[in-house]
Formats: C-alpha cells, structure tokens, sequence
C-alpha cells in the first residue's frame, strides 16, 4: 500500500506541479476533465451500454406520455409508475459501474484531498500540533524544531489521552519536517507553510490499510511505535469561483459530472 | 465479459465497495457510476413530479377549458372505437382462408358480430378509399382521386395529397443562407375526418399510420402519419443501390444507382442526401461512404460518415442512422436499412429509401409533434416513409423475395407495436390503425398464387406462401385484439379494397393515340414519360395515374381544346368505345365500363375529378407505360413485374371486408359508411357533408349536432 500510495503521490504532484502557483480551480478543473475521460470509458466498459440506453428511452418515453394523455390522470399516473420502475432499473444498471470505478476513484479523491482540503499555513499564524501515544504508554515526548519553526506556548499535556500538543509558528514560507522524540525514537512530521496548491498532510497515523487508504500523503509510523498518531491541525479550505465558496470535493463532482456529460458524445457513451 | 469472470469481478469489486464504505474524507463521492446515476436519476426524478404537479395543477383548469369550450353535450354508447385496417384484404381469399380453418379469430368475430364485403370507393385506390374512410365522404368532397394528380398548366403529375413548398426568402451569412420562412407543408385532402370532429366534442382519437395524413391532422389525439410522407430525399420512396457495376442506367422506378470504387478491400463512395438549402444552389448534402470487406467470410464493415454497421452477405441491417450535417449544430437525419448484394469481383450495397428520423424528423410527420418521437423511445426506430415496403426495389431485382417480405414483416411488427401500445393507452376514444403488410404483399407475391401468372418464371423462392402468410398473420393480431376488447368496445377489422390479379397491362394512352383522341408532337415518338411527346394542342384526352382519364377541357387546361359543351358528347362517344375493350391476343374483356365521375360524385371538388374512372377487368390494370405518360408502347402486354397483383380495376369487384364485434344493421356497408358510424356511437349526428350511412339503427334522441 506504502508503494501504491508512494507511485500516486508521486504521480499526482508531479501532475499538479504545472498548476502549483496558478488558482486552485484552474488544476482542479484539468484533474476533472482527465477523470471524466477515464469516468467515461471506465464507465463505457462496465456498464451494460445497452440496458442503459433502453431503459433511458423508457424513461423518456413516460415522461413524453404524461404530456400526451394529460387529460387522464390515470394516464399520468400509471406514466409516472413506469417512471419510476425505469428509474430504479436505471439505478441498478448503475450499480456495476459504480462498483468497479469506486476503488480508483477513492484513491484519487484521497490523493487530491491532500492538495486541495487543506489551507496552507500562514507566516506568524500558530497551528497545533499533537501527538498521541499508544494506550498506557509513558514514553517521554520532545520535539526537534527546524529553522523557521518556532514553538508558541509552552507543551500541553492531555488529560484524556496519553500524548502531548504544541502551538508552533512557521516563521517563514516553506517546507519542513519537525523531529518528535518519543522516548529513544525519533519520528517526523511535515509542515507545509505555503499557500500555494501543494500536497499537506494532516496526520501522520499507524500503519494499516485504512489509514493507508484514507491518509496515503505521508508514510505511516513504524509499527512498534510508542506513538499511533501525529496530527497538525490545517483549516479546510474551501474553493472558491466568482464568490461562491464550495468545498472542493463539490467542485470536482460537479465538475466531473458536467464534463463527462459534455464529452460522452465524443466517447460514444450513453449515460 | 464471461458471466462467471463477470462475478467474480463483480465480487471483487463489491469487496472493495465494502471497504470504501467505511466513513472517510473520500466517502462524499462513492464513485462515476454513483454520480452518473445519482445526476441521471435526480433529472428524471425532478422532471416526473415537477411535469406530475403541473398536470395536475392544470388538470381541473383543462377539464374546465374543455367543458365550456364543448359544443354541445354527448352520450356516447361506447367507450373505445376501435378499427383495424388490413389495407387491401380481400374477402375472396379470406372466404378461402376461413374455409380452410386458418384464420379462426376471424371467423371467432365474425360469429360474434358480422362479417360482410365492404363496398370500397371509385377509384379502388388507397389515398381515395382511406380518405373516403376518414371523412365519410365520396372523392368529390375530399378532393383525393388517385395517387398523382396533373398539374393543369404543365400537364405534369403533381401529388395529389400534398403541397410541399420551397423557401424565398433567405438571410444571407457567409457562405450560409438563414431560411425567413417555413416552407409550405400542406395537406391537400379536404373536409374534416371524424377524428377531427370527435375531437371537437373532447373524445380523443389515436390515428397510426392511416394513408393521406401528410402532414398530419391537428386535432384533439395523436396521430402518425403515413402514406404519401416523403423520404428525406423529398421522393415517394427512392432506394439506392452503390455499386461498382456500370452506372450508365437508371432504375426505371424509384431507385437511383451510385457508383463506388473498389480498392482491394475497401470500398469507397459517397452517399448525396437532401438538398442543403442552407447553401447557395442547395448542393446535395453528402455523407462518405467507406466499406472494408472481409471476403473470408462474406462479411463487411460499412461506415456512413460517424455511423458504422457490421454486414453479412445478402441480410439486411437493422435501422442505421445517418447523419447529414447542412451547417454548424444543424443536421438533417434520416434512417435506412442496408443489404450488401455482392462483394467479389464487384460489390453492391443496397439502401432502402432513406425514411425521416422518427426521433429528429425533418419534417411534420406526427402530432402531437413529438408523437413520433414518443414512439421512437417507447419502441426504437421504425420507418417513417409513405409507402415504407420497398416494392420498388423488388420490381427492379436490386432484393430477392425474401428481402421484401423480411422488409414488410418487420414494418408489420413495428405497427402491431404501436397498435397495440395505443390501444393499451386508450381508456375513452377512438384508435385507428392501418396495417399495409397484406396490401404490400398480395401486390408483390399474387403470381405466386395464380397459375401461369406471366410474372412467375417459376424460380425457387420460398414466399409462395406469403400471401398466406400475411392473412394468418392478421388473424393472430385480432386474436390479441379480441381479448383486449370489452363489452363497451365496438370493433371494426377492415379493409378500404380486395385484390385481383395484375396480368396484363392496358396502355390507354396508346388507345386514344390510335382513337385519334391523342397526338404526338412533330417528330416525336411517344416514348417520353410524363407525356412529354403529347401536342396538346390536338389531343382530347390523355390518361395519367392509375384510373384516371382526363379531357383536354378549354379554359380548364391551359392548352385546353375539348369545348365544356362539347365534353358530354365526347364522354358518350368515349365511353362507348370503352365498355368490354376486348384483349384479342387473349380472348378477354379487358375494361368493363368507364365511369363517368360526374354520375359517380356530386360535391365542392367534383371539377377536380378525371372524366372517367375506368374500370378494368380482373387481370388487367393500366400498364407500367401508360402510368408513366409512355404513349408509344403497346397496347396491351403481359406484366412480367413483381408488383403482380392490384386493385386499380372495376371497384365492383374488389370490395374490402368487415368484421365487427357487434352485428350491423344494413347489408351493404360500405367504406364511407364508417366515420358516421363512429360519430353516431359517440352521440355525435353525422355532418350533412358525410355520403356514409350509420350501420346501426339509432335513436335520434341520444344524438347531437
């Protein structure tokens, strides 16, 4: 999984890299289009194209009833039931694709959720970071602050749970990695001080395949550490076009969907 | 996808759903497929309540409407009126065919109700008879005489049925030219079918594919239309053949040849539709035709233009869309059939006329204007065209028998379909259907049925039986109409004409040559069609379509010589020549009588009707010259065509039939008789105009006007 996630991080920064300093919508709106196209065809070759495209014309065949016999409510009724059984076949039709194309998707969403959840931390401005420790754990923890990195308050304990939390402040624009001692061990965590569309990552969590699947930005911690999760609280981030601010997981559905509406012609697709 | 692998995947994949499922930043987006569907389904969803609410909503405002806006009040005695067209079934072989227990529904309505000839219209014409059937009028009133009618200026045949106009005036832009108008569509038929008049009392009427509905009626229904809707091409039905063979002639009847190249495997050509009016000049649009051959076995994929269709050798394709694009977003689409005739040493590719799009329709061809379209979803494609069975093509020889009646039978399914979807629909109404399968057949395979029929070269075939074929045919469709009909239902299966035999062929335009009645130009030889070689000036009478003759009348025609007060005496005279015409070269009479329109008719549009209707005998009909304006060809000749059965004869002897649910009072319906029946069953008092009687007895109390 370490792997996998390695290969798409990769691969996802480097695809983003053009659109680094441009707005966010514009690299959002390239990703969309090439996921529309892989959409369609993923769609194209696990659908039942047929099915689909017969159970659509039902459909428009009922609504095209219910504006013909409009005098007759039982006409219109029944023109409706039908609809409506078209449309759960439609669901069901659906279903397949759905299956199929929803692994790769849900790696892709992880990944750009990483370069596009997330704000990137402001010079001067504190953020919190926090480290838990496994279960009845009492190993020591101490941090190791880069250059441009400064510590805000003084450590937090956590009555709840075994770990402790800092405020730090990036002094300066840029990328780091904090060291954490936890009793002889050293581990990392990155700190991304940069507005720009970059890949951040808010936990650093033990290994697993959930955690994995869900948190691919930053490797996992060795698995005989005394600490199962590291966490730097980055602000969501919400993009916005001519005003209107919409998280960006709503952009990208929207965008996907439009876009391989437009383009199913091209692809010979009936959706 | 192997359906066990298809599991498994499905399986595999359903795992992974499982393990996505798990609450997560990714879980707002499950997928395409979810959002496809999720987009899709909400459209739909949206579309369906919020078009639910506003037919509600407006429902009681309709009901209303139309109770304030209603003429008068009615008490209907039915609930549905139903009729079942089988164009051209005729009672002799369906006497036979009951006889011989093939066809027991029908023999199961006529015990229910009745069953008797039903007299058909002068001429036995179908654009006469089911106009007459739809108004309930003789042709005098409906304006409808034959198939073509002459323009008087020209003396060139014209439609009878409709109008088609051109465009004026245009917007010129660029290299484009924006259309200021609509072209003129206009249905030529006169007075009001019942449908019509039904509708004006607030009972709708579904009306499938009943001839001379183009463009359709506007009225309180729906309706398609169907005989004499043009192709795309503006043509009663072009096929075209692309071919490599010598393309130095032309078919002779509706069928135009294309020449292709050949390279190897790949064939290559280009198929011209529509005229392009939105172009100086209106060039043909055109659409590449590419063809890869795979001789090993017998195989081809053929592209028109986006569009591609896997071929086998000698079957024909299901409906294939074409695409013709006359500017930027505007494209004209029609839809045909394919059939690769041949494909070593020369290659020949069949296309049946290029229908109208019932999905994207070029022209007026239903109403509601989206009926069409509704049909097309509810069903898929289907043929559009007038006369949809490609008689041509099989009169020509471009398609074997088998081709033709593998054409006729899938129209035919494509009509039960609609038949039987309407019907299902209807709650209150009428629903008129006419199905053409048994028309279309009985004219292509009657030398099948008829010993030493000229046409039969006694090749082997196996539509000798399709006649046959088609009767059973119709005998399940009113097997599965009689079990959806109920107590309050009346039904009629009927047909407008019987058939005969199509033997020999009569030129009469040679006879009134040789009469004196007719003369050619100066020079000129008569083989001209379209009585191009006729000098009107001297020539009294001319015959043009399939029963007509027509006088050169002063002040009608515009080289008119015949006196008006003249024309009573030259019709005695004509006429008298005409009664038992003998065939000497086979012993027979071949015209009975010519029938004066003038004591046939009497309304508005008699001025329009050809002198005569002549009616020939059994076996004799016009023959394929003379129906083209050929004046020089024999007089009388075998018909080695096809097309080897007909009805064009003495109306007397093809009467149609009528099978009713209920028994009728009268012994001699006839065709016109039914739109006032129907009228008169929904309450309505049949108009003065209407020629028909009521074939039930009736309490004039329980009717309205």
């Amino acid at each position: 999984m370490s792997l996998l996630n390695n290969l798409l991080g990769g691969t996802f920064d480097l695809l983003l890299l053009p659109f680094r300093s441009l707005p966010p919508m514009v690299g959002l709106v390239v990703v969309s289009a090439l996921c529309s196209v892989g959409m369609l065809l993923g769609y194209r070759a696990t659908s039942n194209q047929p099915a689909v495209e017969a159970v659509k014309r039902k459909i428009a065949a009922g609504l095209f009833e219910i504006r013909l016999y409009n005098d007759d409510i039982v006409a219109i009724f029944r023109a409706q039931g039908a609809i409506l059984r078209d449309n759960l076949r439609y669901l069901g039709l659906n279903l397949v694709p759905m299956v199929f194309m929803m692994a790769p998707f849900v790696l892709i969403v992880a990944q750009l959720q990483f370069h596009y959840g997330y704000e990137g931390l402001e010079v001067d401005t504190p953020v919190l970071l926090q480290v838990t420790l496994a279960e009845g754990s009492t190993a020591d923890v101490e941090l190791d602050l880069p250059d441009g990195v400064r510590l805000d308050a003084p450590r937090v304990a956590m009555p709840t749970l075994p770990g402790a939390a800092w405020r730090l402040v990036p002094e300066a624009a840029g990328s780091y990695e904090i060291g954490i001692r936890v009793g002889d061990e050293t581990l990392t965590k990155t700190l991304v001080a940069d507005s720009r569309v970059t890949r951040r990552s808010p936990n650093r969590l033990a290994p697993g395949f959930l955690n994995q699947l869900i948190y691919p930005a930053e490797a996992p911690l060795p698995a005989d550490s005394a600490a199962i999760a590291i966490e730097l609280h980055y602000q969501e981030r919400e993009l916005s076009v001519l005003g209107f601010g919409m998280h960006w997981l709503i952009w990208f559905f929207i965008l996907t969907m439009a876009l391989a509406f437009a383009m199913k012609g091209w692809f010979g697709v009936t959706i | 996808m192997h359906t066990r692998a298809r599991r498994r995947a499905f399986a595999v994949a359903l795992g992974l759903l499982a393990v996505a499922a798990i609450p997560g930043t990714a879980d707002a987006y499950v997928g395409p497929g979810a959002g496809f569907a999720f987009v899709s389904s909400f459209l739909v969803l949206f579309s369906t309540i919020f078009i639910v609410f506003a037919s509600l909503l407006i429902w009681p405002f309709r009901l209303l409407w139309r109770a304030l806006t209603q003429r008068s009040k009615i008490k209907p005695k039915i609930k549905r009126f139903i009729v079942c067209g089988f164009d051209g079934q005729d009672p002799q072989l369906t006497d036979r065919f009951i006889a011989e227990g093939k066809l027991p529904n029908f023999e199961r309505l006529a015990k229910m109700g009745c069953y008797k000839p039903l007299k058909t219209t002068f001429p036995a014409l179908s654009p006469v008879a089911w106009s007459s059937f739809a108004t309930g009028s003789r042709p005098a009133r409906h304006n409808i005489y034959d198939f073509l009618d002459r323009d008087r200026r020209t003396y060139l045949p014209v439609l009878s049925s409709t109008k088609i106009g051109s465009v004026e005036k245009f917007l010129k832009l660029g290299p484009f030219r924006i259309p200021m108008e609509s072209p003129e569509i206009r249905l030529l038929r006169k007075s009001k079918p019942f449908w019509t008049i039904l509708g004006e009392h607030n009972i709708w009427s579904t009306v499938v594919r009943v001839p001379i509905t183009f463009p359709p009626d506007r009225f309180y229904g729906a309706q398609l239309s169907a005989m004499c809707t043009p192709d795309l091409l503006g043509t009663q039905g072009t096929f075209l053949l692309f071919t490599t063979r010598s393309a130095d002639d032309t078919f002779k009847e509706g069928g135009m040849r294309v020449q292709v190249e050949m390279n190897g495997d790949r064939v290559t050509g280009t198929l011209q539709g529509p005229e392009n009016m939105l172009r100086e000049g209106n060039p043909p649009l055109e659409i590449a035709v590419k063809a890869e051959l795979n001789r090993n076995d017998n195989s081809a994929e053929v592209h028109f233009g986006d569009e591609s269709v896997s071929l086998e050798l000698n079957e024909l394709s299901d409906w294939v869309a074409l695409t013709f694009n006359a500017a930027p977003m505007v494209k004209v689409r029609g839809i045909a059939r394919v059939m690769m005739t041949e494909m070593n040493g020369h290659f020949s590719l069949y296309m049946t006329p290029i229908a109208i799009d019932p999905e994207k329709p070029a022209m007026p061809i239903s109403h509601p204007s989206y009926y069409s379209v509704y049909l097309a979803k509810l069903q898929g494609k289907y043929s559009t065209l007038g006369l949809a069975e490609d008689t041509w093509a099989l009169n020509e020889e471009v398609i074997e028998d088998r081709h033709f009646r593998e054409l006729a039978l899938d129209i035919d399914d494509e009509r039960k379909e609609m038949f039987f979807t309407s019907l299902d629909k209807l709650r209150k109404g009428s629903l008129t259907c006419v199905f053409d399968a048994t028309d279309r057949i009985q004219h292509m395979y009657w030398r099948y049925i008829e010993k030493g029929h000229p046409a039969d070269d006694g090749r082997e075939t196996d539509c000798r039986d399709a006649i046959e074929e088609i009767y059973v045919r119709n005998d399940k469709i009113v097997g599965e109409l009689l079990d959806k009909v109920g107590p309050d239902d009346l039904l009629m299966v009927l047909s407008d004409h019987g058939f005969a035999s199509f033997r020999r062929g009569v030129n009469l335009n040679r006879w009134l040559l040789d009469n004196g009645y007719l003369h050619l130009k100066e020079g000129a030889e008569g083989t001209d069609e379209w009585l191009l070689d006729v000098d009107w000036s001297r020539t009294k009478a001319y015959c043009l379509g399939l029963s007509g003759m027509f006088f050169n009348i002063k002040g009608r025609e515009s080289q008119g010589i015949v006196e008006p007060d003249d024309v009573a005496a030259l019709k005695d005279e004509i006429a008298g020549k005409l009664k038992g015409l003998r065939d000497d070269e086979h012993d027979e009479v071949a015209i009975i009588e010519a029938f004066d329109t003038t004591k046939l008719y009497s309304g508005p549009y008699l001025e329009n009707a050809p002198e005569f209707v002549i009616g020939y005998n059994r076996g004799y009909r016009t023959s394929w010259d003379c129906a083209t304006g050929v004046v020089n060809a024999p007089l009388f000749e075998d018909n080695v065509k096809a097309w080897s059965g007909d009805h064009c004869v003495d109306p007397r002897l093809v009467p149609g039939v009528l099978f009713c649910n209920r028994d009728i009072d009268i012994d001699d319906p006839a065709l016109i008789d039914i739109a006032p029946t129907a009228l008169q069953q929904f309450g309505i008092e049949p108009p003065k105009h209407m020629d028909g009687k009521v074939l039930f007895k009736d309490d004039a109390k329980e009717t309205t006007g």
